[in-house]
């Protein structure tokens, strides 16, 4: 009776669009639905990032009667490196955890977006929050130490590598544990470890040397290699060695959080 | 069927209200002694947990610390490894006691132990003591990790018994009166991680005041942080720390302000 009316009926699962338009689109709308979502909280994120930068940058010099140009040249070009990686890496799994815990976890993957277009968003998101926390960091750094820093086209390669790698290693932290508590825990131990134990804001040289031996095999340690590289004019050997290690511990990550995401509860 | 209730029991041993009011020095202690047992028996599940986290953070910093310099000289290595004591009493008191105030404040404990027939003043000094006695073992830990490290000499002397306990008291104290004054748990939250960071770097805690410029110098002669640690560093060592009596009465003069801020929230009526 009604037959021209189910003829226009679009068929479930005949209509699956592909292909990169509907690629960009979802990204679009996903980095949007990021922004949205968290727009207080990524902007007290922003706030609280470049405050602790600065004063971190800042703070160093009391440690000393008269810093040492080297240590102030480590710290401010390692700070980067830590507000680059710390959202992807510590909040977002505490952002996972948090819808975890309130069911929107749950909600998110029910929506007709592929994992790539997801992870995509994020890694965006992260990036954007990441940088103006670099930036000012930089310049108080320069402005109050004078530091001989040479920023070269590097930069573009080492910034998005770190943040790409410290979103994916939160990304995987954040999808294949399913208890928040364990997150937390482990996110909140990663800031303490990164802070004090990885060679980042003070050469390798100054811890014993087992424990920079340890460091070689985990990812942080070669961010600040990658990035002091392309901070300063020295010419480090061990840069290409960096950059294989973050990407293989990127790859990892990425495989292990696209599993995770794939895999039906 | 129907039993009629015949005996209710011996009535004219029941207390009336107004008659058996209670108060009185005696009367205090014992409530005392049943609020210590109350409170022992709600943190003994985390007491282990407490003192690893306060031992690992104190000791952790202490090591820390160490990898920030080029060269660690002789008094170098004696300024951090004595800032280990306060470095393990500050999360203690401005972290793990907010937190566990806000806890019992999401779960309702404060509205029922102040319903409970003993003075309100009771539980909060139950309180104090407890913390006030677990932080003692983090502390000395940390201590003995950093002279470990630091391969370190300490000539202790008796002023060290007083003044940790002061310091411990103190950071319990303006911990509890900070979470206990400020309603929302977030606000607190904020103040909380704001305090830690500013602790960690801008303190001398680690280093000597003379490094600070002038005016955070000035500012750290009100703050308890910088007295915390010339307090313990002069039970420690000899000749290293200077102004001792004036330390002693910043932290007097906090701990009395966070008794005092106490008293207030715990005695008002809602």
């Amino acid at each position: 009776m009604a037959s021209g009316d189910a003829a226009a009926l679009t068929v479930p699962l005949g209509g699956v669009e592909r292909g990169i338009g509907r690629w960009g689109r979802d990204y679009l709308s996903m980095v949007h639905w990021h922004l949205a979502s968290l727009r207080i909280w990524l902007l007290t994120i922003t706030v609280v990032q470049v405050l602790s930068g600065v004063g971190f940058v800042l703070g160093i010099s009391l440690f000393f009667s008269h810093i040492p140009v080297s240590a102030a040249l480590y710290v401010t070009t390692g700070v980067p490196v830590i507000n680059l990686v710390i959202i992807g890496l510590i909040l977002g799994p505490q952002l996972v955890a948090n819808q975890r815990t309130s069911g929107s976890y749950e909600y998110m993957r029910t929506l007709p977006i592929s994992r790539s277009v997801t992870a995509a968003a994020w890694y965006t998101v992260c990036l954007v929050t990441g940088l103006p926390a670099m930036v000012v960091s930089l310049v108080v750094g320069q402005l109050r130490y004078g530091l001989p820093l040479h920023i070269s086209p590097m930069i573009v390669p080492a910034v998005l590598l770190t943040s790409f790698a410290g979103t994916m290693l939160g990304y995987a932290l954040a999808h294949a544990i399913s208890r928040p508590m364990v997150t937390q825990l482990v996110s909140q131990m990663l800031v303490f470890i990164i802070f004090g134990f990885v060679p980042i804001l003070y050469p390798m040289t100054q811890m014993p040397a087992w424990l920079d031996d340890l460091n070689w095999w985990f990812p942080f340690r070669h961010m600040a290699v990658v990035m002091r590289a392309a901070l300063t004019s020295s010419s480090d050997p061990a840069v290409s060695t960096a950059y294989s290690v973050i990407g293989v511990w990127t790859v990892i990550a990425a495989g292990l959080a696209g599993w995770a995401l794939g895999r039906r509860p | 069927m129907s039993v009629a209730v015949v005996e209710v029991g011996r009535r004219d041993e029941l207390p009336s209200p107004g008659r058996g009011l209670r108060s009185g020095l005696p009367y205090w202690v014992g409530s005392l002694r049943s609020m210590l047992r109350y409170d022992w028996g709600e943190m003994r599940p985390w007491v282990a947990m407490l003192i690893v986290i306060q031992t690992m953070m104190g000791a952790g910093m202490v090591i820390m610390y160490g990898f920030f310099y080029p060269q660690i000289t002789p008094v170098r290595a004696l300024y951090i490894a004595t800032g280990a004591p306060t470095l393990a009493l500050i999360p203690l008191g401005l972290v793990m006691v907010p937190n566990a105030v806000m806890m019992d404040k999401l779960r309702g404990t404060f509205d029922y132990v102040w319903s409970l027939p003993v003075p309100r003043s009771a539980h909060a000094v139950s309180t104090f003591t407890l913390f006030t006695v677990l932080a003692l073992p983090g502390s000395a830990l940390a201590l003995l990790v950093a002279t470990w490290r630091y391969g370190i000499h300490l000539s202790l002397s008796p002023l060290l018994i007083p003044a940790v306990l002061l310091c411990a008291l103190m950071s319990v104290t303006v911990g509890y009166a900070l979470a206990l004054a400020i309603a929302n748990p977030l606000v607190t939250n904020v103040i909380v991680n704001a305090l830690i960071f500013v602790v960690l770097l801008f303190s001398p805690i680690v280093y000597p005041a003379s490094q600070l410029p002038g005016w955070l110098y000035d500012v750290h002669q009100v703050l308890p942080f910088e007295s915390m640690a010339v307090v313990i560093r002069a039970g420690l060592t000899t000749g290293l720390a200077t102004q001792v009596g004036q330390s002693f009465l910043v932290l007097g003069a906090w701990t009395a302000v966070g008794c005092a801020v106490t008293a207030w929230v715990v005695g008002r009526r809602r």
